[in-house]
């Protein structure tokens, strides 16, 4: 990883972050807290009326209450946050990810305000927020992208002609889209007139608009993701990937870093080729270039102008502290104890949701009542759940991020199954399940896998997990639920003699008379 | 006392509490097999420690209701339907006796993938009247004792948890 410079993007002095506010909540506002607690700085935590008893308020030095509970009535309201950081005399903010993390208005109107932002400039994300401006940013700075046209083809012919350019298997997209209407897979120039008829008409009826977008459809495409960070003083320096690819509805589950399928001579390629990504559009901060892998080739999909969910993975195995260095950079030091960092061992990540995936990933609402956390060599928990914790509906889902590392794959996936069986999540259905699972598939063990593959094995019902230990827990189950029944059946005589009046134990008791009290 | 459990895998097993033993435990027999087990409550809100045959697990419970428990061991769940012999006798006395109304309830958390009763209409004791996903698996949800469709409370689509009632069904006059 050879540094590389160029001219800086600002030319600005070292100004100390001394008070930093972190305009976020939950399991991400913690993690910033703890870097800033390794820096010495002091954090101002902001929050709304349901997260009154939040992790991340009781962390902070300081607390601004934003009231409300919605995301529109609370940490989107920018103006609020910028006047709670001036009041509370913070000198930065931090803005996470999710919320305002990638609002251009905001990182200007905290600048504007004479606060550091800690993240990357308001230019830098709208150049890369948007599909077609940062699709031609990539192309000049010959990033490599999915090919396809930028204009839509009304007829088969030209179709025909910009495919053969493309090279088969082509996807036909209709450029009113939307709904998976009028797309079409070519597979060769044979069936080029009838796909595109076809197509063509599906959107023309859908949309009253039947052009045609043309692009490489990617076979078994891969979600494979290079972690960035650049200073102010015109270093940009990447991380190596993460392998995010097994994802359902483009939320991921399980990410790991690296990738069981790139090898150094591709880490390099792709790396530099991020790293060009940022450097197109001025980038200072840290910031993810993810890319469609496919076939030994790979594009590029888009850039996350901010630090990402999975960013742990990454940090344990360079050994590096990225919101630190985040803050470091706003603060206009340089990145210079980063050069050289290189790869060692494996982390994997899963994200603990409290959602159903029984149910359709459906979020799982309720009060977490029981909690039991896993320890040991190579664990990190970065969360921001508590016992009697309230899941409430304004928020995402997202409740902790469990990594396992160790010195190869095979000892971080190992790593990571006792991390699911130790933990235990009660009162909300979480995707610990789900996830230990998917870790003991074929397709993990292989790290043979594409981002279909979730979908396709919630969709084709679920494979037995390879267990080792020989113990058979169903039958255990059974047993244990007869016998929690044999306990409670003996207990609820015995209080209903010995308390005095209560709702429930009326209620218990009722249900013995009808039941007809037998002497157990 | 006797338990007839389900899984949701729709497997089953018997579990008789031939003696308990107090702190030292419960003598079993598990399908007709003699086991010894020590169940303990370990923080009273819902982990339990558990010795089966001189195994050790560390147990969850969640329970829905009394009948209806999720298991948890060492990170996988299993929903356990548990019925006492009474209850289990009571279904079946119930089921033989004379024609009465009859509430039809989920048997577990689900969605109602379709509903095949229309209102008014007569269903057999035994019959189908609705098909309950859950935990990716189709089940059917029959009615016990037969009766005449009064209300449909659910529709396909719709998210049930269990002990809801589905279906309510008035007694079939022409039942003998």
């Amino acid at each position: 990883m050879a540094p590389s410079r160029s001219k800086p993007v600002t030319a600005s002095t070292p100004r100390p972050i001394r008070k930093l506010l972190i305009a976020n909540r939950g399991e991400i506002a913690v993690r910033i807290q703890r870097s800033c607690r390794d820096l010495g700085i002091e954090t101002v935590a902001i929050y709304s009326d349901a997260d009154r008893n939040a992790l991340h308020v009781r962390f902070a030095n300081q607390a601004v209450a934003l009231g409300g509970n919605t995301p529109a009535e609370s940490y989107l309201r920018g103006d609020r946050i910028i006047a709670a950081a001036k009041e509370t005399g913070a000198d930065a903010i931090h803005p996470g990810f999710g919320f305002l993390a990638e609002n251009g208005e905001f990182a200007d109107a905290v600048a504007a305000a004479g606060l550091a932002w800690v993240g990357p400039t308001a230019k830098s994300m709208e150049i890369m927020g948007d599909k077609l401006s940062s699709r031609r940013a990539m192309v000049a700075a010959k990033v490599p992208v999915v090919p396809g046209t930028t204009d839509a083809v009304d007829d088969p012919a030209a179709a025909l002609r910009i495919a053969e350019g493309i090279g088969y298997p082509v996807m036909l997209k209709a450029s009113a889209g939307g709904g998976g209407k009028g797309i079409r897979v070519v597979p060769s120039a044979q069936e080029m007139e009838s796909a595109f008829s076809t197509a063509s008409g599906e959107a023309q009826n859908a949309f009253g608009d039947g052009r045609m977008y043309l692009e490489k459809f990617l076979v078994s495409p891969r979600h494979i993701e290079i972690q960035v960070l650049g200073d102010k003083h015109g270093t940009v320096l990447h991380f190596g990937e993460r392998e995010c690819s097994l994802q359902r509805r483009h939320q991921k589950l399980i990410e790991e870093a690296p990738s069981p399928i790139i090898d150094e001579a591709t880490r390099q390629r792709m790396g530099e080729a991020a790293v060009a990504a940022a450097r197109a559009v001025n980038y200072h901060s840290a910031g993810t270039v993810e890319f469609l892998w496919s076939q030994g080739e790979f594009y590029f999909l888009e850039m996350n102008t901010r630090i990402q969910v999975e960013h742990g993975i990454t940090e344990e195995v360079y050994g590096v502290d990225l919101i630190s260095q985040m803050i470091r950079v706003a603060a206009g030091e340089k990145i210079d104890d980063c050069v050289g960092l290189v790869p060692r061992g494996h982390a994997i990540e899963v994200r603990l949701n409290a959602e159903d995936p029984d149910n359709g990933f459906l979020p799982s609402l309720g009060t977490v009542r029981n909690l039991r956390w896993p320890g040991g060599p190579g664990v990190r928990i970065d969360s921001g759940v508590y016992r009697g914790m309230e899941v409430t509906p304004y928020y995402d889902s997202m409740l902790a991020k469990l990594i396992a590392f160790g010195r190869d794959r095979e000892q971080a996936r190992r790593r990571m199954l006792r991390v699911l069986q130790e933990l235990h999540v009660g009162g909300v259905k979480t995707s610990a399940g789900i996830a230990l699972q998917l870790l003991q598939t074929e397709a993990f063990i292989t790290g043979d896998y594409d981002t279909g593959f979730l979908e396709r094995y919630v969709e084709g019902g679920r494979e037995a997990p390879k267990r080792e230990v020989t113990d058979d827990l169903e039958r255990v189950a059974a047993i244990v639920a007869a016998l929690h029944r044999q306990r409670a059946g003996a207990r609820r005589p015995a209080r209903s003699s010995q308390e005095s009046s209560g709702g429930s134990n009326w209620l218990r008791a009722a249900r013995l008379e009808q039941h007809g009290r037998s002497g157990r | 006392m006797k338990y007839f459990l389900k899984t949701q895998s729709d497997r089953r097993l018997e579990v008789e509490v031939a003696e308990d033993q107090g702190e030292q435990g419960f003598r079993l027999v598990v399908d007709g097999e003699e086991c010894q087990a020590v169940l303990r409550d370990v923080d009273r809100l819902g982990q339990y420690a558990l010795v089966l045959d001189g195994r050790s697990y560390a147990v969850s419970i969640e329970e829905t209701d009394e009948q209806h428990l999720y298991v948890n061991i060492a990170g996988e769940s299993w929903q356990v339907i548990a019925e006492d012999e009474r209850e289990k006798a009571a279904g079946a006395i119930a089921a033989q006796g004379p024609p009465k109304a009859e509430q039809i309830k989920a048997a577990m958390p689900g969605v109602i993938i379709s509903v095949s009763a229309e209102e008014g209409q007569t269903v057999g004791a035994g019959e189908t009247v609705a098909v309950l996903e859950a935990m990716k698996m189709q089940n059917e949800v029959q009615s016990q004792h037969g009766g005449v469709v009064e209300s449909l409370l659910v529709a396909s689509g719709d998210r049930v948890e269990a002990g809801q009632v589905l279906i309510k069904l008035a007694p079939n006059p022409d039942a003998e």
